[in-house]
């Protein structure tokens, strides 16, 4: 207890302003997302009371058995005309769960009510979805507070970095949307730049370092978008699937060479500046330290990383199909059919991005020595 | 000839040209890892199997080729791996409440009705699939992290053999501090150029705010890439603690030994 009152004694006036408002944002939010029914145009019914009335059994044409329930819930409405009254739903779901769920006491639904049902009888209607807004504030703020705990400063530039880039992401698309003349890669072009710039900044600082990194990074993406191209245009897109990309209303070529882009964006980033704050690192130790000698160090640990990056991105794109890989198989579909349905996109990305973590390696290590010896040179 | 495997020579040969022996083992290591997920997949069809369980197996199988296999087997790689297992248990014990309660699973009402031919009825359990989807996605930032954290540790152990275990998990977390940014940035520009499609489809269809964040897929994506962020966070001081300790406790069986 000694030792927390005097950490708090020794907080500055900056940190105690910084603390109480993260704190003010926290509890602010928490309230917000359990009371802003009213804000919702659909009506929302919490669930107060279940009922399971049926188990089936069944096999479906593949031999897979499931079981089939239906509840009977009893829901109170939270906003709207209706306030306060009671709804009465049916829900019908299975125990695999692949597009509806069990609901338990406690969720919240958005719903529509049924306009037949007679004065004083009791209201009922259908489920439309699930309020899931909680949730994702809930897993934000964990994220928010660990990334606080454990980087501290670099912590908060980095969430800072973050919402930024957001921000600009759905800015960019917003500016693609409404003016669909504009080329989407050139407005993406656009935002890497901003993100590059942004991201790096915040987090190294402004100096040689950074403008060394954000240099390779703008050179490392462009030139593996360019290869991503040129094989592109060179097989004219053989082996791609892209109906796999069903929810689109755009040109999927072009959105996927945008999501190529700016999917490795960050690996070639993190690839730069640890590059970059290596052969700084130890041109600050050793002045007189031999070009040549920076080369071989800086190959040493482009090797080191080279691997690991390239697995951050394999697994970041391939986990996510991951259900649907599933779904094809339970329904007896053939595996090669099923993995050049789902993944070839996933692997061209994870491959492209690879592609930019390797070339970055050597674009990074002669950019920095291109500064170090400009420093050299001034001093 | 075919995109894909254009995209994998030229890898391929950048690797070689760059990183030589080890370029070539990276490169593999990416088919083996390729190998254990689809493995896992193929698991996960039987119905019986507990897909969290298979989870933990799998993610154990990759941070051994990941570490033992691109670099070798060592005190920096074997701490790296432990701590690689218990970040990830922690991640699953967590993911699976969180799973169960958001109602996250299987697949959203945008990708169902283009799934007409399919019998979405097929015994296995979509929540923990769910959970395990999430999981794998951070694997590969979760070893990196971890193995970045305890090599540099051991030089520093290296060069002032006497440090205290509070020293070195404070440099260890000094470490982590610096790799936490770059780390998380990879993670959200993957995923969002993973996502690119979904979020210009919400932007098409004008949903409003509230429509996109209850929506099924977006706040499961919105969780993939806050977990993920979350597990590179937690992995470093778990890192950090477990290399200091045994660092430390080598040392002091040494000096006994020596005694």
């Amino acid at each position: 207890m000694n030792i927390l009152i005097t950490k708090f004694k020794e907080l500055s006036y900056k940190q105690m302003v910084l603390f109480t408002l993260i704190a003010v944002c926290f509890v602010a939010s928490v309230i917000f997302v359990h009371h802003n029914y009213s804000f919702y145009e659909l009506p929302i019914a919490k669930v107060i009371k279940t009922n399971l009335e049926d188990t089936t059994e069944m096999i479906d044409m593949h031999n897979n058995k499931d079981h089939l329930f239906t509840q009977q819930i009893t829901a109170e409405i939270k906003n709207g005309e209706n306030k306060g009254k009671i709804l009465h739903l049916t829900n019908q779901y299975s125990s695999s769960g692949a597009y509806d769920q069990e609901y338990r006491v406690g969720n919240e639904l958005f719903v529509s009510i049924d306009t037949n049902s007679k004065e004083n009888t009791e209201l009922t209607g259908s489920i439309k979805d699930v309020k899931r807004d909680k949730f994702v504030l809930y897993i934000a703020w964990v994220f928010i507070f660990i990334l606080l705990i454990v980087g501290k400063k670099q912590g908060l530039f980095s969430i800072i970095s973050l919402a930024v880039n957001a921000v600009l992401l759905s800015y960019a698309l917003d500016i693609y949307l409404h003016d669909p003349e504009t080329s989407l890669l050139l407005i993406c072009s656009i935002s890497v730049i901003l993100f590059t710039v942004i991201s790096l900044l915040l987090v190294n600082g402004f100096n040689d370092k950074t403008y060394a990194a954000i240099i390779a990074t703008l050179l490392g993406t462009f030139v593996s978008l360019f290869i991503a191209y040129l094989v592109m245009w060179v097989t004219s897109g053989k082996g791609l699937r892209y109906e796999e990309m069903q929810y689109l209303t755009r040109p999927y070529r072009t959105v996927f060479m945008a999501g190529v882009f700016i999917g490795s964006l960050g690996a070639v980033m993190d690839i730069a500046i640890t590059m970059s704050s290596s052969i700084f690192g130890l041109y600050e130790k050793n002045h007189n330290i031999s070009v040549k000698a920076l080369k071989t160090s800086g190959i040493d640990i482009g090797k080191d990383i080279m691997g690991p990056m390239t697995n951050i991105l394999f697994f970041a794109y391939i986990s996510g199909s991951i259900p649907m890989l599933i779904l094809y198989l339970k329904n007896a579909s053939p595996l090669g059919f099923t993995l050049s349905m789902n993944l070839s996109l996933e692997l061209a990305r994870a491959l492209a991005g690879g592609i930019g973590i390797v070339l970055t390696i050597p674009i990074g290590l002669y950019t920095s020595i291109y500064f170090v010896n400009r420093k050299r040179a001034r001093s | 000839m075919n995109v894909l495997v254009w995209l994998a020579a030229i890898l391929l040969i950048l690797m070689l040209l760059i990183g030589g022996k080890k370029g070539a083992r990276s490169f593999i290591s990416l088919f083996l890892n390729f190998g254990v997920l689809l493995l896992t997949v193929l698991f996960m069809t039987d119905p019986n199997a507990n897909p969290i369980i298979l989870t933990l197996i799998a993610c154990a199988v990759i941070s051994c080729i990941n570490l033992f296999y691109i670099n070798e087997v060592n005190s920096k790689t074997i701490t790296a791996f432990i701590s690689t297992i218990i970040t990830i248990g922690i991640l699953l014990f967590f993911i699976n409440i969180v799973a169960k309660n958001a109602l996250i699973q299987g697949f959203g009402e945008e990708e169902v009705e283009e799934l007409g031919v399919f019998s979405l009825y097929i015994g296995v359990d979509f929540a923990k699939i769910g959970a395990s989807m999430i999981i794998m996605g951070t694997i590969g930032a979760i070893t990196d992290v971890a193995i970045s954290i305890t090599s540099p540790m051991r030089e520093i152990f290296n060069h002032n053999p006497l440090i205290s275990r509070k020293d070195l998990f404070t440099s260890g977390l000094s470490i982590g501090k610096d790799i936490l940014g770059t780390t998380t940035n990879t993670l959200f520009f993957a995923f969002c150029g993973g996502y690119l499609a979904l979020l210009i489809w919400f932007k098409d269809l004008s949903y409003s705010v509230g429509e996109i964040v209850n929506s099924k897929l977006f706040s499961a994506e919105m969780i993939s890439i806050l977990y993920a962020g979350i597990g590179v966070a937690l992995v470093i001081p778990i890192a950090s603690w477990i290399n200091a300790y045994f660092l430390v406790k080598t040392r002091e069986k040494n000096k006994i030994s020596n005694n």
